[in-house]
């Protein structure tokens, strides 16, 4: 019970967390829910993976972003508004800061195999992204004129 | 089309296509917009070229010679509501509910949406930071050092971007100073998770938003602008480690001094 009310937590900090980003960015306020939805939405699939199944990061943020990327396209379809906003916002939970930072931290204690680790990590977290949001993107639809 | 109107028109269409790419549009969906543009303005033989920084396009009057128009766009800051807004203005030219008159005067209208007061904005630097010190696994602590950590970040970007000091240099100074000011407090506060914290406040300056275009414009075959924005990306994440670094040597310095 503790567990899914943990997970709830997490979905709710990430709403908030996404749409933070869309008050900086400056997204008109209808769109805030819809970001906040989407950008929690990948977070939860990532803890899910990563904490349930014990999958890689790099493997939990590709199929975090299969569901992100739909939400936003879903959104971007429902408010017809262009998917940037809900795509930009959303992915930011995804991105690999902590990655950066341990690559960081990692370089400075003269580690070098953890730091080796971490740097290839992030740019595979990254690669993850990409691929995530390429494979939903590309998905073509029926265009509703010609 | 008379040569005056023919100018205003292609002028609009550019102005439109810059406030696009200058508020964080695509490059894509500028060039298409500014093509959908073109065709129902009745703009005859208009052609455009879109890349990260600039707008190169060219078009020919009835019976005239033809005229090309370059626009350099050197900075770019995100201002989503700006891009709906011009996207909402191209839909309805196509659909023919404007003209050229009434489409000018939209443009203005979505180049003058305000943008949102400094205040709000280091608020949602300040919420985001504390959410992401909890989602990475932080405690009540953590939360309260990153949300401190994020107001200094966005008031350290708002005065450097004011004095148009270089992006790398304030992805360094503030990454290094969220790090500083984490250790700072875990000389107090020894039980403070000092990663977690960190991390919580480096999210919000880390590089999503070039990864997530980069990414975009080379799923639409714009390959230079895609790595142009891709390269973007790698120098953020590399000025943050810097930054990062940085902060732990002159922490660690003054550790051994004192």
């Amino acid at each position: 019970m503790t567990l899914w009310m943990n997970y709830l937590m997490q979905f709710l900090v990430a709403v908030v967390a996404t749409i933070s980003f869309g008050v900086t960015f400056r997204v008109s306020p209808r769109h805030y829910l819809a970001c906040g939805i989407t950008g929690a939405v990948g977070w939860l699939v990532y803890v899910l993976c990563t904490g349930l199944l014990s999958t890689s990061a790099p493997v939990a943020t590709l199929v975090a972003a299969l569901p992100l990327t739909a939400c936003a396209r879903l959104f971007a379809i429902r408010h017809k508004a262009p998917i940037t906003i809900f795509l930009l916002c959303g992915i930011f939970p995804l991105v690999p800061g902590a990655g950066i930072y341990y690559t960081a931290y990692y370089f400075l204690r003269d580690d070098r195999s953890l730091f080796a680790n971490k740097g290839v990590e992030t740019l595979k977290i990254a690669v993850a992204l990409a691929l995530g949001i390429a494979l939903v993107c590309s998905i073509p639809l029926k265009r509703h004129k010609s | 089309m008379a040569s005056k109107t023919f100018e205003q028109t292609l002028d609009l269409i550019l102005d439109a296509g810059q406030t696009m790419l200058e508020n964080g549009g695509e490059v894509f969906r500028a060039q298409q917009t500014m093509e959908i543009m073109a065709r129902s303005l009745q703009l005859q033989e208009f052609h455009v070229y879109v890349l990260t920084n600039g707008i190169f396009a060219s078009a020919r009057p009835d019976g005239g010679e033809s005229l090309s128009m370059v626009r350099h766009v050197p900075t770019i800051s995100i201002h989503l509501g700006r891009v709906e807004a011009v996207n909402e203005l191209s839909r309805e030219l196509a659909e023919g509910q404007l003209d050229l008159c009434g489409a000018r005067q939209r443009l203005n209208e979505a180049q003058s949406i305000g943008s949102i007061p400094p205040r709000a904005e280091r608020l949602a630097c300040v919420v985001g930071s504390a959410c992401f010190a909890y989602l990475f696994g932080g405690a009540l602590a953590e939360m309260l050092v990153a949300a401190v950590a994020g107001l200094m970040e966005s008031a350290i970007c708002q005065q450097f971007g004011k004095r148009r000091i270089n992006r790398i240099f304030t992805d360094i100074i503030a990454a290094g100073l969220c790090t500083l000011w984490a250790l700072g407090v875990s000389i107090f506060v020894p039980t403070l998770d000092v990663n977690t914290a960190t991390i919580g406040a480096l999210m919000v300056l880390t590089p999503g938003v070039a990864l997530t275009m980069g990414i975009r414009d080379i799923i639409n075959a714009d390959y230079l602008s895609g790595a142009i924005r891709l390269l973007d990306a790698v120098l953020i994440a590399g000025s943050l480690a810097c930054g990062v670094v940085l902060a732990w040597l002159i922490g660690r310095g003054l550790g051994a001094m004192l």
